[in-house]
């Protein structure tokens, strides 16, 4: 009978502790934000018809390839899949208006991701919300399309490939004041308009509910907190309080799309309690003064653009508190 | 009538999924004596053991058969036996290091050492009462190693007026200080008393986490049973919230103290000691007897049979892991200690140390093995830490290779729980970058100083 052999030792993976951890990580998180912007791209679509679905398709194809040209150039391994560069693209389109041209939102999607990240050294280094950079640059490079590009609801039903250009309720109200505002609202969705969604804007601001909706999953799911939309809110309604129509501020344009899903992005935000209600008021604060005395009748693209640019010093300045050591002064 | 409110400490803290049901129902169980022991001279921290026994002496069991040396403790034998050459072996965490091994002899042959009580155990003078401590080996049982003697001897101008007596336990899946609490309550208060009484101290507060309720009734049924002794025990029960165990958190939680950054706790008056570390005390001072056994947690999905095995110190984790079923075919990883602070071994010829509490089983993808991604500032470490350091500062300038600038964000002061690591979202090694950091810092100062 022969021996038989030892068996060699069995042998198992070092890696570092802790050896456990969350479940959730920055590509399910991003993927989170996607799915739960997805309700309000659909009633978007439903609104303003095949349009408004090149829009996103569009851009969210510009930022993909733009993602895997960055990837190339800088030789890093591919991040397609962590879905930030998609959350970019489809952040993008529902700022837009939808009747821009479909190559347009290409660009712009690119141009978020190249401009707004990949230069910076890509996810987790850049200053800017790419998304929103991706909308300035469209506001410098296609300004009709981008002030001029927006559609009744339901327009498209009688005639698909006709579009009616119209105005969004805050541009009615800057131009021609609140009544023109009003009567713009009060078209085929009534007053309710607002809230159903049933008026003219960006893709994905004019269903406040769907918005909310996403942003609740979101709250449910930890991935953001209350703090900075809050801030923004209250900051907005601080300022437009006495301008003679809150409501319209409120609701009317794309606040909620931007107090909930870009003041929040975790790159261009800050990192603590404290600084993230500052930076969220400055928002709000700023998105009021744009709309009541600046050149455009929505501000709160710009107004995130510019506390982004806050981030670094509200994370100075805001910092956790040590516990100090014996004999120092606290 | 209101609860009493369940203690806790300040900020941060994690709430992992605790994985203790496995075991926590499981009383302990004896290891039968393994044909072989692997004794490293060093299992503790401070100056490694001297040899005092050579090739082929016959030891009994309780037999001391390494000396103390400068600020270590001496090795027993734990099995009744021959002594193989001293050299080299594995080493949970040296890799390699000099250890003594013994080859069972049948009891018969060479029965273990008797430890009679001694009647006048309970009136000992203090340096009596340390010396017995030091002789038996005693070190921290919570991993921490740190020779308890030299704990208990404080620097001169130290004055401690609470002995903190650590029972929370919590780090997921372990339950080897839950099974102790249930199963020697009283030893473990009288080692509570004893230590109180080497300290000078009146108070003594023993922190139980909110999970294991009949842990503190026990031990509070124990207190009560207790001769008075002019020292107060109170047993608390503190929230079941990670790193509740750690020091200056227990502290923190049981006395309302604080204790300073870079401190001990004995800065603000506390000594804090685990619950299966006073049990041994009790032993050493009433019985001479010295540290021989552990009880070890093995558990995880990778182990077959889950058990809490009181241990002789020395066994190879291969026969323990054998006595509980063996592991599964589908276990990647084994954790020394509990898998928030633990540290991942690749072998299991490795033997049971004074510190080892645990031995957790993993199946699965470690957190790294797949890399890691950019810090995208989610701010979620910070809001963990227990002491408010920013593990994401220090991390992206370990990365960009400024170690000597991660001073100002506290890399110093972290003592390792791995909570900013369990929630990162890019699944950063926020620990090792923290490690790193901390490593530097310290040349840089010893330099510094030596110039």
């Amino acid at each position: 009978m022969s021996e038989i052999p030892a068996a060699a030792p069995r042998t198992f993976v070092v890696t570092p502790g802790p050896h456990i951890r969350v479940a959730q990580t920055t590509a399910s998180i991003m993927w989170w934000v996607n799915a739960s912007l997805a309700p309000a791209a659909l009633w978007g679509v439903l609104v303003f018809g095949p349009r408004a679905l090149a829009v996103i398709l569009a851009s969210v194809a510009g930022a993909l390839a733009a993602e895997w040209l960055g990837n190339r150039a800088m030789r890093r391994r591919p991040t397609i899949g962590d879905g930030s560069a998609a959350c970019t693209g489809l952040l993008l389109a529902l700022t837009l208006p939808p009747l821009v041209p479909w190559w347009a939102a290409l660009l712009g999607g690119a141009f978020g991701v190249l401009l707004g990240k990949t230069i910076f050294g890509g996810l987790g280094f850049n200053l800017f919300n790419p998304a929103l950079i991706g909308r300035a640059f469209m506001m410098a490079t296609f300004p009709v399309a981008m002030t001029a590009g927006w559609s009744a609801p339901l327009a498209w039903l009688p005639r698909p490939l006709d579009a009616v250009t119209t105005a969004t309720p805050l541009g009615a109200l800057k131009e021609h004041g609140l009544e023109a505002a009003v009567r713009l609202i009060s078209g085929p969705g009534g007053i309710q308009g607002l809230a159903l969604g049933l008026r003219p804007g960006s893709i994905g601001e004019v269903s406040v509910l769907l918005v909310a909706l996403g942003a609740a999953v979101l709250l449910a799911r930890g991935i953001i907190t209350l703090a900075i939309p809050l801030s923004v809110i209250a900051g907005t309604l601080l300022v437009t309080a006495f301008s003679g129509a809150p409501w319209l501020h409120l609701l009317g344009g794309g606040l909620w799309l931007g107090a909930f899903f870009m003041a929040t992005d975790y790159v261009t935000s800050p990192v603590t309690r404290g600084g993230q209600i500052v930076f969220g008021l400055v928002i709000g604060v700023l998105t009021g003064v744009i709309r009541l005395w600046g050149g455009y009748p929505e501000g709160i693209c710009y107004a995130i653009l510019i506390a982004n640019a806050l981030v670094p010093a509200l994370n100075l300045w805001f910092r956790v508190r040590r516990v100090p050591e014996a004999g120092s002064p606290s | 009538m209101l609860a009493p409110a369940v203690r806790t400490f300040g900020r941060g803290g994690i709430h992992p999924d605790p994985h203790k049901q496995a075991t926590a129902g499981r009383p302990i169980e004896d290891l039968p004596a393994p044909a072989e022991v692997r004794l490293p001279l060093l299992q503790h921290l401070g100056d490694p053991a001297v040899p005092a026994v050579k090739k082929g002496d016959l030891v009994r069991r309780g037999q001391k058969i390494a000396e103390a040396q400068g600020t270590g403790v001496p090795l027993h034998a734990t099995i009744s036996g021959k002594v193989k050459p001293i050299d080299r072996h594995p080493h949970p965490t040296l890799v390699l290091a000099q250890a003594i091994v013994i080859a069972r002899v049948a009891d018969a042959e060479l029965p273990p050492l008797e430890f009679p009580e001694d009647p006048e155990w309970r009136a000992l003078p203090r340096d009596e009462m340390l010396a017995r401590i030091r002789e038996a080996g005693i070190v921290g049982l919570g991993g921490a190693t740190f020779p308890t003697w030299r704990k208990l001897q404080l620097p001169p101008g130290v004055e401690v007026d609470v002995l903190v007596i650590n029972g929370a336990e919590c780090e997921p899946y372990l339950t080897s200080d839950y099974r102790t609490m249930l199963a020697e309550p009283r030893a473990i208060l009288e080692g509570a008393v004893l230590m109180a009484r080497i300290l000078g101290v009146r108070e003594v507060a023993i922190g139980v986490e909110s999970d294991k309720p009949d842990a503190a009734r026990v031990l509070r049924a124990a207190a009560a049973a207790l001769p008075a002794a002019g020292v107060a025990v109170h047993v608390d029960l503190v929230q079941t919230r990670y790193p509740q165990g750690a020091e200056r958190q227990l502290v923190f939680a049981l006395t309302g103290r604080t204790v300073p950054a870079k401190a001990l706790p004995s800065a603000v008056g506390v000594v804090v000691q685990n619950v299966a570390t006073a049990a041994a005390v009790h032993d050493a001072v009433r019985f001479r007897k010295p540290l021989l056994d552990r009880i070890v947690t093995v558990t995880g999905p990778g182990v077959r049979e889950p058990r809490n095995v009181r241990v002789p110190l020395g066994t190879l984790l291969s026969d323990l892991v054998n006595f509980c079923g063996g592991a599964t075919d589908d276990a990647t990883r084994i954790v020394a200690g509990g898998p928030m602070m633990g540290r991942a071994l690749p072998r299991l010829d490795i033997p049971v140390t004074k510190g080892l509490n645990g031995l957790v089983l993993l199946t699965g993808k470690g957190p790294f093995e797949d890399g890691y991604g950019p810090c995208i500032q989610c701010g979620r470490c910070i809001e963990v830490c227990p002491l408010g350091l920013e593990p994401d500062q220090v991390s992206v300038r370990v990365e960009a290779g400024k170690v000597l600038d991660t001073a100002p964000y506290g890399a110093e002061e972290c003592y390792e729980c791995g909570s900013c690591t369990f929630v990162c979202p890019s699944q950063r090694p926020l620990v090792q970058f923290m490690q790193v950091a901390k490593a530097s810092l310290r040349r840089q100062r010893e330099t510094r100083s030596a110039r």
